[in-house]
């Protein structure tokens, strides 16, 4: 049987990377003496401990995913009593991080966005015209001033951390049939996520599109949940896990052993520091599509080869490793393809300035490899403590008070009046 | 009332009463400190009494200088930056306002800070910590002291060339071809700018400012940056500069963001000499990045604070400027400092003693020419203009020129044959025209702005002295003694308020804003004038005047 798409993709890779991370991997477990994978997991602890904790540490809290949610939901209510819509006709999804678990916090005090896709069954409402549908959800939202732009609405909730991104959308199939076939022409439902396939309304050229956000979130679940750690490694490090005592988590958190997860989320986190850090312009950095494209197809196609990993720091490093080579290039220009759209090109934009967006992405992949290398040299865990945490933007600890000593209650003299500013 | 350290103790158990002697006679007394969490440790706090205190000293919070830089609200002292210590002068004992200061470092700052909620705060001043960084690291040898950027912030990374000045050991970040660079140049003047040496600069925008937490430590941080952010022409011409003469170029890495800026000296550039007392002495060149403060000088800032995006407009004008007397060469100024670009100034006076009380010269330039005076003391200060003096009479200044390529036209002379010159030249080019003139004592003064389709002679009658506020007696105005030379009395004081109104009027048809014709005056109350002399009174349109200090009118160009 041939290999499969993915599976050519990462011996493409293979053959064209720069660096070997893996092979830093294996001779930090070779410089001890393994008697059993155990002791690989127990060689590799410091790192998996060091990573564990920054994938904790960048994980947004469960009280903001659930107000992010309260906050869908009211949307969507507000829709269906303004438009008159039926109830049953109209249904709320999240869709994109929020949806695979891989939704971070950013490094600044900013805000984070939420995608949800509101779907709405087009037999059951009387919009035809993409733009008039559009227009129309974005009237009912008026109240909330919602900015357009060009597949959503823009929801600045006053007060909480995150942004609403507001996908109108209709499911694929009840778009009228010759709109559909306009539309399919260029964008092909990928049949495996046939199903799940919609029309959005592109804004730029005021016609359908096709997307696929729930196809995406399966093809992200179902590849992750493909196993690439060995077995009895898996087990070890779970259990180093439990022996270390790490925190229970919230639900929403991702476990290290969930390798893929981790490494979109953690590759994610890495590309807002360098963002944040100035190495990579912020208008031309790796968008987070791109990433998770990438790293799902890297890890789909090492599936595919029978390649394991006797933990997931290797498997981390191989990641880093092939990902720059994944991206195709076909008759000069630049490929990342939707794995439900056919013909959809995420980086299309990469193909339409002049390399900028591309020569970002090939520096970020060179910063991170270089990065990985530097948690990979530290010896001792106290100095990979200090460069895993340094990496990745996590200079200090978020999780509450040490202990300030004295919390009695003590004798408080009256505030003084506040003070004014002179000009001068 | 000096401090009772038991009840103070008492009050704050984690203070530890013993008393440490700190330098200048100051006392500190250690605090308590909890178990940190990882990365959030500092060595020691103390709470320090200056001396003088309580009286004329504030108390403060020292932390140990490895606060510093890693923990935001810490000065380069160790010093603690939170309000605490109200100070002498609200009536708290000194118990009390130590106390509040202890509470003050444990509720603003401890806790939070050991809860994570001050991680964001580097960025809320982040040219604060930066001046510390570039403080810590400066040394009497550094081959650059500082840079001044000229220019607003790129919208994409650029690889441009820059000029050091020495001896200052400046860097101003633009080439001969800016008129900014040699204007800036000019301001610093011979002594301190006698040398100019070519450096190159890779000039970054940035998205954000940067922070202790996320600013380039080392060469490779900036080698990272500089390859993400340079194209790869970029980035091999910044590396690999070629050299005019041989030797090696000074190369900075300019980082800005539209409010602040940072920059590093990198490290290979050529040897530094420096000018001692006992003659020249050579240093080695940098072995680490050197941080430097970069201040701004472009004129949306020096003009403007940010706060005024007509500057850029401004920076593009050219204002004709006929007269650089009393009113003309602080109006000058005023045009200079609001940022208009070009300004022809011309006078064909030079100044008396008698000027230097109410001009902006003074006696250091008593018998110079007037506009070449008033150019070079201008152009000095305010390099975001160029004053250029014409020295010869307005008339003959219209005889010899158009007013081709002028934006508008101050006439500040008062005199009528100017003004008739003025009215030929813009029957050839039309062109904005404000006419300004003071009245003795400046009783009142007035400001006529013309668009450039509206003259000022109408049917050849000068509407001059038609305009003013008073009928004046014959013998207001006083001829010098000895000589034929006739004079208005008034004070500079007097004075300010009508150039202050000709050069905001002036600026507002720089900027457009008045697009009919309008006739304003500053006409002061009869108080005033029976200050002056008794016999005095306001005409029939100036009379509301005349219950106020002074009120400004506005009537219709007739």
């Amino acid at each position: 049987m041939p290999p499969s798409k993915n599976a050519n993709l990462v011996l493409n890779a293979e053959r064209n990377r720069r660096v070997r991370l893996v092979e830093a991997v294996a001779s930090l477990s070779k410089g001890i003496a393994l008697e059993s994978y155990h002791d690989q997991v127990q060689a590799l602890g410091p790192w998996a401990r060091e990573l564990n904790y920054v994938n904790q540490h960048i994980t947004v809290p469960q009280d903001q995913i659930d107000n992010a949610a309260k906050a869908y939901h009211s949307v969507a209510r507000r829709l269906v009593s303004e438009l008159k819509w039926p109830d049953d006709a109209i249904k709320v999804l999240p869709q994109g991080s929020a949806s695979t678990q891989t939704l971070i916090r950013s490094p600044d005090r900013s805000k984070f966005d939420v995608d949800a896709v509101c779907q709405v069954d087009l037999n059951r409402i009387a919009a035809r015209d993409p733009i008039a549908f559009f227009d129309e959800v974005g009237k009912a939202l008026e109240p909330l001033e919602p900015t357009r732009k060009n597949r959503c609405w823009n929801v600045d909730f006053t007060g909480d951390p995150f942004y609403l991104e507001f996908t109108p959308s209709v499911p694929l199939d009840t778009v009228p049939t010759v709109v559909r076939e306009a539309v399919a022409r260029r964008y092909i439902p990928v049949e495996q996520y046939r199903s799940t396939a919609l029309a959005v309304v592109d804004n730029r050229t005021r016609q359908w599109k096709t997307s696929n956000p729930e196809g995406m979130t399966k093809w992200v679940n179902d590849i992750a949940q493909r196993q690439l750690i060995r077995f009895v490694a898996l087990e070890a490090a779970t259990a180093l896990n439990k022996s270390l005592s790490i925190e229970p988590v919230p639900d929403q958190e991702v476990e290290i052993t969930d390798t893929l997860k981790v490494a979109i989320r953690l590759f994610k986190r890495h590309r807002d520091m360098c963002v944040y850090r100035q190495k990579i312009d912020k208008e031309f950095k790796p968008i987070s599509i791109i990433i998770v494209t990438l790293l799902t197809s890297c890890y789909a196609g090492l599936a595919d080869l029978g390649r394991t990993y006797g933990h997931p720091i290797e498997l981390l490093a191989d990641l880093a490793d092939l990902l720059p080579g994944m991206v195709v290039k076909l008759n000069g220009k630049y490929r990342v393809d939707n794995p439900t759209v056919e013909g959809e090109n995420f980086a299309e934009r990469w193909n339409m300035d002049e390399g900028e967006r591309y020569e970002a992405f090939e520096t970020w992949c060179d910063i991170l490899a270089a990065d990985m290398r530097t948690i990979l040299a530290a010896t001792d865990p106290p100095e990979i403590r200090e460069r895993v945490r340094s990496v990745f933007g996590c200079g200090a600890n978020n999780s509450g008070s040490g202990g300030s000593g004295n919390l009695q209650p003590m004798r408080r003299p009256p505030s003084p009046p506040p003070k004014t500013t002179g000009l001068a | 009332m000096s401090l009772d350290v038991a009840r103070l103790w008492n009050d704050f158990p984690d203070l530890l009463p013993k008393p440490l002697s700190r330098a200048r006679g100051a006392t500190a007394f250690r605090l308590k400190l909890p178990s940190f969490p990882w990365g959030r440790d500092f060595a020691w706090a103390e709470l320090v009494l200056p001396y003088g205190f309580p009286d004329r000293a504030v108390a403060k919070i020292m932390l140990s200088p490895d606060a510093v830089l890693r923990i935001p609200h810490v000065e380069d002292s160790g010093a603690l930056c939170i309000e605490g210590d109200p100070g002498p002068g609200f009536g708290y004992s000194a118990n009390d306002r130590a106390l509040l200061l202890l509470l003050a470092y444990q509720e603003k700052f401890l806790e939070p800070w050991l809860a994570g909620d001050l991680d964001g705060d580097f960025s809320t001043e982040p040219l604060n910590y930066w001046y510390i960084k570039v403080a810590q690291a400066r040394s009497h040898t550094d081959p650059v002291r500082a840079m001044w950027v000229i220019d607003e912030c790129p919208t994409r990374p650029q690889v441009r060339e820059g000029l050091l000045v020495l001896p200052s050991r400046i860097v101003i970040a633009g080439d001969w071809d800016m008129p900014l660079t040699g204007r800036t140049i000019n301001s610093l003047g011979a002594a301190r700018a006698s040398q100019q040496i070519r450096v190159l600069i890779a000039d970054i925008p940035l998205s954000h400012p940067l922070t202790p937490a996320t600013w380039p430590r080392t060469v490779a941080d900036l080698d990272q940056l500089l390859n993400g952010r340079l194209r790869p022409a970029q980035r091999a011409s910044f590396r690999h500069p070629l050299r005019r003469r041989g030797g090696s170029v000074h190369r900075i890495v300019l980082l800005r963001h539209s409010t602040c800026a940072f920059a590093y000296l990198l490290p290979g550039g050529p040897a530094t000499v420096i000018e001692l007392e006992r003659g020249k002495k050579t240093y080695p060149p940098l072995s680490a990045p050197l941080p430097l403060r970069v201040h701004r000088l472009d004129p949306a800032w020096t003009v403007g604070r940010d706060q005024h995006p007509e500057v850029a407009h401004r920076q593009t004008q050219h204002v004709l400027v006929l007269g650089a007397g009393a009113l003309g060469s602080p109006v000058v100024e005023h045009l200079a400092k609001a940022g208009v670009g070009y300004i022809t100034l011309v006078d064909g006076d030079n100044l008396a003693p008698a000027n230097i009380g109410r001009h902006l010269l003074g006696a250091d330039t008593i018998g110079q020419d007037k506009a070449e005076a008033v150019a070079r003391q201008v152009n000095a200060a305010q390099p975001a203009s160029h004053v250029t003096p014409m020295v010869m009479s307005a008339g003959k200044w219209l005889d010899n020129n158009t007013l081709a390529g002028v934006d508008l036209v101050l006439d500040l002379t008062g005199e009528p044959d100017v003004r008739w010159q003025v009215e030929q030249a813009r029957r050839l080019h039309p062109c904005p025209l404000l006419i300004g003139w003071m009245e003795p004592y400046v009783a009142a003064a007035h400001v006529c702005s013309l668009p450039f389709d509206t003259l000022w002679l109408q049917g050849n009658e000068d509407l001059m002295g038609k305009l003013g506020a008073v009928d004046w007696p014959d013998d207001v105005i006083r001829q010098e003694p000895g000589c034929s030379s006739r004079f208005q009395s008034y004070t500079a004081v007097a004075a300010a308020y009508a150039v202050a109104m000709v050069a905001e009027n002036a600026l507002k048809m720089v900027d457009g804003a008045l697009p009919g014709p309008r006739l304003i005056s500053w006409v002061r109350g009869q108080h005033y004038l029976n200050a002056q002399r008794s016999d005095l009174t306001l005409r029939d349109w100036a009379i509301p005047a005349a219950p106020h200090d002074g009120l400004m009118i506005e009537r219709s160009f007739p």
